[in-house]
């Protein structure tokens, strides 16, 4: 491969589960060492804020109330505590899918759920549908606390930071099935950068960075690809995008270590605002600058890698995490410490 | 949480389907999915089917999940 002036590539990536798959394949390993494969904010949990861990702080203290979750959202921290610290055996129960969250409702009928809605686009219409479904059918006794987040703003966000140094980037493929490859395309129309969308065999990823590597070399021209095709369709999944829209409003999200980034996250519509547990409940996102020991911020924007971290498998373990990025199997710090140790 | 797992589905009643995944039978919604018959693929998010897959590519996911399931034990 040509490289004369020997720059460092960058390549970013935004999916946990590429996380994963690029780390334990070990590919970077086999690649240049001025090639960097950077994990963005790929993981819904890593990025929620402190703020809204605190808004589901505020909803705990209402012995009414029962918080339903993914188990993922218990260590991350708000401002002081996280859900862990604070849970007692009957106010926070973990669920697999929100259906569980129906018949937690059903089986509680004095008490009130609210399920805590986090994730990117693979999750939304999940939420969206069974939104949908307890508008019509019940129970009313079930709301939603929504974090939901837009991929597209976040990777606009990064890209248009001057800061960054990003060369090339891989797709994420789950939320790429739901909104189609075609929702990706901005980054090679807008950006003029080289993007692929791939599958998570460690063979689907190296056929993807060697054909960014070929474009960043100048060997072809800058592209779009979609090498996924046996997952991702053009258009993705109509019925999903349609669910998506009729639920949920387009609004400014806050995301951890990075901050507000407009247009990035998903509220529910008017329509279902009886569903919305801030509107149920009152509660009020209260943004306060976050403490900063931790380089979560600089990692998920692609900046750094979690081995420019001085706390990384110091004071930083995923036993004791600091920061978002450890606190979740699928966050770079995690899977970076817990795959990646060779590189010690 | 990100994790989409493949499924074969067994049976479909209206917006719910009986499938397997990863060896364990389970109850599904597949409301996001139009014309979804026994014997299909799909991606599962969450306990709804995302995306239809075709065979390939669920053995492919099954084997990756797999072993990355044993490197957590
Ligand atoms: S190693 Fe810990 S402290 Fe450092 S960036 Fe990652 S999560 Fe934050």
């Amino acid at each position: 491969m040509m490289n004369d002036d020997k720059k460092i590539i960058r390549i970013l990536e935004v999916c946990g589960t590429h996380t994963q798959a690029i780390v334990k394949s070990g590919i970077r390993y086999i690649l240049p060492n001025y090639v960097k494969l950077l994990s963005g904010p790929g993981c819904p949990v890593c990025v929620t804020s402190e703020s809204y861990i605190d808004m589901a702080m505020d909803l705990l203290s209402n012995e009414e109330v029962i918080l339903a979750t993914f188990g993922d959202m218990l260590k991350v921290k708000g401002t002081f505590y996280s859900l862990f610290e604070k849970k007692t055996k009957e106010n926070v129960v973990i669920l697999y899918s929100p259906e569980d969250a129906i018949v937690l409702a059903q089986k509680n009928p004095e008490k009130k759920v609210v399920f805590l809605a986090v994730g990117f686009e693979t999750t939304a219409p999940i939420i969206a549908t069974t939104i949908k479904n307890v508008q019509e059918n019940g129970p009313d006794n079930l709301f939603f606390l929504s974090a939901l987040k837009r991929m597209e703003p976040i990777l606009r966000f990064i890209l248009e930071d001057d800061r960054n140094k990003i060369n090339g980037l891989i797709c994420p493929g789950h939320v790429a099935s739901v909104l189609g490859s075609d929702a990706f395309r901005f980054i090679t129309e807008d950006f003029h950068l080289p993007a692929v969308v791939c599958g998570f065999e460690a063979e689907d990823i190296k056929k993807g960075v060697h054909l960014l590597l070929d474009q960043i070399d100048g060997k072809s021209p800058v592209s779009f690809a979609n090498l996924y095709e046996r997952c991702v369709r053009t258009t993705g999944n109509k019925l999903a995008k349609d669910y998506m829209e009729e639920v949920f409003y387009i609004e400014d999200g806050y995301w951890r270590g990075i901050g507000k980034v407009p247009n990035s996250a998903l509220g529910l519509d008017k329509k279902y605002q009886n569903l919305d547990a801030k509107y149920k409940f009152g509660v009020k996102e209260k943004i306060i600058p976050k403490p900063s020991a931790c380089q979560c911020g600089e990692i998920i924007l692609g900046l750094k890698t979690p081995y420019e971290c001085k706390q990384f498998a110091v004071s930083c373990t995923p036993e004791n995490p600091l920061g978002p990025c450890m606190i979740s199997s699928e966050g770079a710090c995690s899977a970076h410490y817990k795959y990646g140790k060779v590189v010690f | 949480m990100c994790l989409a797992v493949p499924t074969k589905i067994t049976s479909v009643q209206g917006n719910y389907a009986y499938a397997e995944t990863m060896g364990i039978r389970q109850k599904i919604n597949i409301q996001l999915i139009e014309n979804l018959v026994p014997g299909e693929f799909v991606l599962l998010h969450a306990g709804f089917a995302i995306e239809k897959i075709d065979q390939r590519e669920y053995l492919f996911l099954k084997k990756i999940l797999n072993e990355m399931m044993e490197d957590d034990e």
